[in-house]
């Protein structure tokens, strides 16, 4: 269940180039938050901006009731929960949608799959797993434009899982698209039905990511999607993405419906999105 | 001071409000994820998303852009229908101690009259409110709001079928308010909802691109309070129904002026985006403002603005 919840701020640090991690104590989201479920800040007290921000858990320290956001300077928003002081508070609703789900099945092998900030909820979602099933099935595959932009290595690396770095101009690890990458990694397995498939990152790449996933025919394919969203709570209906099929309980033939990217997702099964 | 709590139940259209706030329909969807935050009795009424005949899929997206201290929204009543509402939605409702309020939409007059007709009968709802005021729907809907003879038209279609209490919701996208809503009284609605939210637009310059899929949509938030509060002022004064004013309700003290204008409720929308606790907030401070100023029962705050 979500709350409301005053925040303090713990920690702004800087990791690399325009992104920032900022550290809260909050018990409740850090003991209940789930890999893939985010957060709603209040990064300003007046009327303008009016709306909260979402932000994905980047990592839970339950034991010291805290949690972090991982986040790219892109905005407003941004710009304002970076310059909040340390050791104010700061307004936070949470958690809030529906994370990933990291199935059934102990021998399945996990490939997490990140482009840009979209590291950011996976790091979380990469000790989830490495938590229910153990580290030994799990490869990490994140993308960047170059090497200053590669987020979360060190983080990846010291869960002890497989990790790929690839960049758009080869200034670092594989030069190509991640998707590439991915597409190598799978070519290279002799079965592809017991993989589990997650990523986060920009519209285009999971879309390939979503496309590659089903031509090798892996297990499952989540990805977590990225809306305009006002509420973050699933009142307003704002952040819709498309979704196969009719909508629960609608007795017509219609092809697709309108899901709630905050309270359905953001993560969803890839199979269900209707892409763009 | 006195020692006893003031009196904040107020009655509207025979309705009656332990409290004079409600939620502005469309902004709370069905109750079920704001349970999550609050007890749902706790409020003066429960208004839900408007309800249609069939399932409405809404409109596509991007639905929603942040303005300054405000929003556009062009979400187009998406909604699971009347049957979905009836089976799914309405149940959930009833464990709450306070009234159902249900907004009504259709893209026609037939429509309004086959889902009020179904309500009527429905166990657990309190009353009806007719939305002919949302800017994001291509036919109906506003353009039964927009002229006092589709005003009429509707409410009288309506109510010769139902007892449960009408209350008519009202565009400000109109030339004259006030006449509108006299012709929704008179055909008897037996209270109005104002405001619906204001048609706009948003550009983003650099990819010369409208921001909303559906070019134009409804601003609400603080920005739109002034002219609100306006509406409700110059209605209140000219027409004889009770009032449920809205229009950037963030704060209890916000009600309190929509209520000196003469709305005898009041219903908190956007605020609900911003924090899921703003209605009770707004409970708690006109309680508040009420014992600050000495008075004892909210209903005395009504119309009581001079000049």
């Amino acid at each position: 269940m979500p709350g409301v919840y005053d925040c303090e701020i713990i920690e702004h640090s800087a990791v690399g180039e325009n992104v920032r991690r900022t550290v809260l104590h909050c018990p409740e989201i850090a003991s209940t938050a789930r890999a893939g479920q985010f957060a709603n800040v209040a990064v300003a007290h007046g009327t303008d901006p009016l709306l909260r921000r979402p932000f994905s858990v980047h990592a839970t320290y339950p034991s010291d009731g805290l949690f972090s956001f991982l986040y790219v300077m892109v905005g407003r928003g941004t710009a304002l929960l970076s310059k909040m002081e340390i050791g104010q508070s700061v307004n936070v609703v949470g958690p809030l949608g529906r994370g990933f789900d990291l199935g059934d099945d102990p021998d399945a092998k996990h490939f997490v799959v990140a482009g840009g900030c979209g590291a950011a909820p996976l790091h979380f979602l990469c000790e989830a797993i490495c938590e229910k099933w153990g580290c030994s099935g799990v490869s990490v595959l994140s993308g960047a434009q170059s090497r200053d932009a590669v987020l979360c290595e060190t983080e990846f690396l010291s869960h002890g899982v497989d990790v790929g770095i690839s960049t758009d101009d080869g200034s670092y690890g594989y030069h190509g698209f991640v998707t590439a990458l991915l597409r190598e990694k799978l070519a290279a397995q002799a079965d592809c039905r017991r993989i589990r498939v997650y990523s986060c990152g920009p519209h285009a790449m999971m879309r390939e990511v979503a496309g590659i996933s089903r031509e090798f025919g892996v297990a499952s394919c989540q990805v977590s999607l990225e809306n305009n969203m006002a509420c973050g709570i699933g009142v307003c209906m704002g952040c819709v993405q498309k979704i196969r099929g009719a909508a629960a309980g609608d007795t017509s033939e219609s092809e697709w419906h309108f899901e709630r990217v905050c309270r359905d997702g953001p993560v969803f099964d890839a199979e269900d999105i209707v892409w763009d | 001071m006195g020692l006893t709590k003031p009196n904040l139940a107020v009655s509207i259209a025979g309705l009656t409000m332990k409290n004079p706030v409600t939620v502005a329909s469309g902004t709370f969807g069905f109750g079920r994820e704001m349970a999550e935050f609050y007890d749902l009795s706790r409020l003066g009424a429960v208004t839900v998303k408007g309800t249609s005949l069939e399932p409405w899929a809404g409109n596509d997206y991007p639905r929603t852009v942040e303005t300054p201290s405000g929003m556009l929204n062009a979400i187009g009543l998406q909604n699971g229908g009347l049957t979905d509402f009836l089976e799914d939605k309405l149940p959930f409702l009833r464990q709450f101690d306070t009234p159902v309020i249900v907004n009504v939409v259709g893209h026609s007059l037939e429509e309004y009259v086959q889902v009020a007709a179904a309500l009527d009968k429905a166990d657990g709802v309190s009353a009806l409110e007719l939305n002919i005021s949302c800017p994001n729907v291509k036919a109906g809907c506003l353009a039964f709001g927009s002229t006092p003879e589709g005003a009429a038209q509707v409410v009288s279609a309506v109510r010769t079928l139902t007892r449960l209490p009408l209350i008519t919701k009202l565009s400000p996208n109109v030339g004259n308010i006030v006449e509108i809503a006299h012709a929704a009284a008179e055909a008897g609605s037996d209270a109005l909802s104002l405001i619906n939210t204001l048609l706009g637009t948003a550009i983003d310059p650099w990819r010369r691109k409208f921001r909303l899929a559906n070019v134009t949509g409804g601003l609400s938030g603080p920005a739109v309070k002034p002219v609100a509060l306006r509406m409700v002022y110059e209605v209140a004064r000219n027409v004889q129904v009770p009032i449920i004013g809205m229009g950037g309700i963030m704060t209890g003290i916000d009600a309190v002026e929509f209520m000196l204008a003469g709305a005898t409720a009041v219903a908190v929308g956007t605020a609900s985006f911003v924090n899921p606790m703003a209605a009770l907030d707004v409970i708690h401070g006109i309680e508040k403002y009420l014992a600050s100023m000495g008075i004892g029962d909210v209903n005395e705050i009504i119309g009581a603005v001079g000049k």
